[in-house]
């Protein structure tokens, strides 16, 4: 082993290289805090491995996307590890590059001389969202359609040009075969390849002008140690176990695909990814031709060109966080509003009022008849009948119960059998559904 | 944070133990995507394909010894895709009432092979080869007989069984 390497570097004069890459000193020395960029760039390393081995069974057109992903999932040998780190993978990034920048902007490492490094790190962030909205069509399902169809519908809000722009996003007017070869061109071969560009940019740069280090400049100065080995192996503890948290998931939650794509389906409400759903509950406030813009474009937009101008915005040198109230407030504050958000969305979307007997009973009732057999509810159960996930809201106990008792009676020609149910019965299982809205 | 100056050698094994513990732990992430990727990548392609019986027409539309090629719809699952292709296998009656199926592949390179009624051989255009009624070589290259393939009679309906062979040695062997 050390004679060839002796060979190889007599040769190569692999020597500086390791010089190079190994012993940039880390002002402050060595610590847990600045793993999160590492953990970033290897979740990126394992999205392009497993996003390769997918494409090697995978079909890009609408007759074949979702057999082949049903394929990888069911009949190739550990398709479904493959399909499922590739997964858990990409929410694992978006933690991590959140993690990362939160753990930037707290540090205020985006300031003089780094702002090349933030600037390059925010275009990054937003491919990673790009990643997970092109990603998600790929399979072809129900979920993957209907999200595909709202998340390019709210490209035609953009003011003047949006039916321009979503005629440009979905290759032609309707979402169908052309809309599924460019996502997966752009999911696997356009931002991966500007992303590995990115990453190098942003790990130039960072060599460039090394990294922050502490707010405090006397420790920073105090302690300057080089980045192997300490700082590497801490890196590598992290990134080994959320590693093996992504690897238990995969094996512990599996996710199967809804129903194929149906684009004559008209009762098919979709949700998000989980990391969408905060943005997804905040779009209810937008409501009407005059709002809704403002959610769906003037915000995101104001966001996203606010981090990239953020080192331009907040010019102070001043990096100790005690010395920037306003910085903190409004990082806080953003914070408080997103997991706001998602609490909201996540408990509308999921819990049920558990006080009430009646709803429990429902509940039951609804697994005990097999409703799901013909009913979705957020994804869950067949799509025969309609989807029950909001039907709280357009129906009311009385047109509930006389339902449940007569089917064809109140809606003519629906297949749905009678249910002889006693009174408390009818009652659970509209107040159950009533909780749906 | 960090101690006291520690001497050289020791510093030495103090980095190394950090570089080992690192490659062990680089070693462990490789392995635990490396080999079901291997998996992953050559499972499929291992697998045996399964050959169902496909109807090749009435038994009772057969004269004797006079060969008539019957087409057969040949579903063949391809992972995900199904594809499917018609082959026309020859199918002999012999006037003692056996029955015989052949691949209608010339076993020398593969050409389609027919029936001369002529002169009551089977002729391949390609090499030359010649099989006779019970698909024995009688002239030209081919190395073997004409490859039978396995039928059963379902009521009236004959049934085969569609295989390809490897084309150009004396073993049948099925692709």
């Amino acid at each position: 082993m050390r004679a060839l390497w002796g060979w190889i570097d007599s040769r190569l004069k692999l020597g500086s290289v390791r010089h190079l890459l190994l012993d940039e000193p880390i002002p402050g020395g060595a610590s847990w805090v600045y793993v999160f960029g590492s953990i970033t760039l290897f979740f990126f390393v394992l999205q392009l491995v497993t996003g390769i081995l997918l494409t090697v069974y995978y079909a890009p057109t609408p007759d074949h996307a979702y057999d082949s992903v049903q394929y990888i999932e069911h009949q190739v040998t550990l398709g479904w590890f493959i399909r499922g780190l590739h997964h858990w993978g990409a929410s694992a990034m978006v933690v991590a590059i959140g993690l990362h920048m939160l753990q930037v902007y707290l540090y205020g490492a985006y300031k003089p001389p780094r702002e090349l490094m933030w600037m390059a790190g925010v275009v990054l962030f937003i491919l990673v969202l790009m990643f997970a909205f092109t990603g998600y069509l790929l399979p072809w399902d129900q979920k993957a359609y209907w999200a595909t169809q709202v998340g390019t519908n709210m490209i035609g809000t953009v003011p003047f040009i949006g039916d321009l722009l979503v005629r440009i996003a979905r290759g032609g007017a309707d979402l169908g075969a052309l809309t599924l070869s460019r996502f997966f061109s752009m999911h696997a071969l356009i931002f991966p390849w500007l992303t590995v560009g990115l990453v190098g940019l942003h790990l130039f740069i960072l060599r460039r002008v090394g990294p922050a280090g502490p707010w405090d400049e006397a420790r920073a100065k105090a302690v300057r140690e080089p980045f192997y080995p300490r700082q590497v192996f801490i890196d590598a503890v992290a990134i080994l176990c959320s590693f093996l948290i992504v690897v238990g998931m995969a094996v512990w939650l599996p996710f199967p695909l809804a129903d194929k794509a149906d684009p004559s389906a008209s009762n098919f409400v979709p949700l998000p990814e989980w990391y969408f759903l905060f943005y997804y509950e905040m779009l209810r406030f937008f409501k009407g031709p005059w709002l809704e813009p403002v959610g769906t474009v003037f915000l995101p937009a104001l966001f996203y060109a606010f981090l990239f101008a953020l080192p331009f915005i907040d010019r102070r040198k001043e990096r100790r966080p005690a010395r920037r109230p306003v910085a903190l407030a409004a990082g806080a504050g953003f914070l408080l509003v997103v997991f706001l958000l998602l609490g909201v969305s996540l408990h509308r979307v999921w819990s049920l009022p558990t006080t009430s007997p009646g709803v429990v009973e429902g509940v039951k009732l609804y697994a005990k008849l097999q409703c799901s057999a013909c009913h979705r509810i957020h994804g869950e159960g067949g799509s025969f009948g309609p989807d029950l996930s909001y039907v709280g809201a357009h129906r009311d106990r009385d047109w509930l119960i006389r339902h449940f008792k007569n089917p064809p009676g109140v809606v003519p020609g629906s297949a749905m059998p009678p249910f002889d149910l006693d009174q408390p019965s009818l009652d659970a299982l509209a107040d159950y559904l009533l909780t749906l809205k | 944070m960090r101690g006291p100056h520690t001497p050289a050698a020791e510093e030495t094994t103090r980095r190394q133990f950090f570089g080992r513990l690192t490659a062990l732990m680089a070693a462990a992430i490789s392995a635990t995507l490396a080999v079901p990727a291997v998996g992953y990548f050559i499972g499929p392609a291992l697998r045996r394909k399964t050959v169902g019986w496909l109807n090749a027409g009435a038994v009772s539309a057969l004269e004797p010894d006079l060969p008539v090629q019957r087409e057969v719809v040949v579903g063949t699952q391809e992972g995900w895709f199904t594809a499917r292709t018609t082959k026309g296998v020859w199918v002999v009656k012999r006037a003692t009432g056996e029955i015989r199926i052949y691949n209608p592949h010339c076993t020398h390179l593969g050409c389609a092979y027919a029936w001369n009624p002529a002169a009551r051989q089977f002729q391949c255009p390609c090499h030359g080869g010649v099989y006779d009624l019970d698909g024995r070589v009688i002239a030209g290259p081919p190395p073997r007989p004409l490859d039978a393939l396995d039928y059963r009679i379902e009521g009236e309906q004959l049934e085969i069984r569609y295989e390809d062979f490897k084309s150009g040695t004396h073993q049948k062997s099925p692709l």
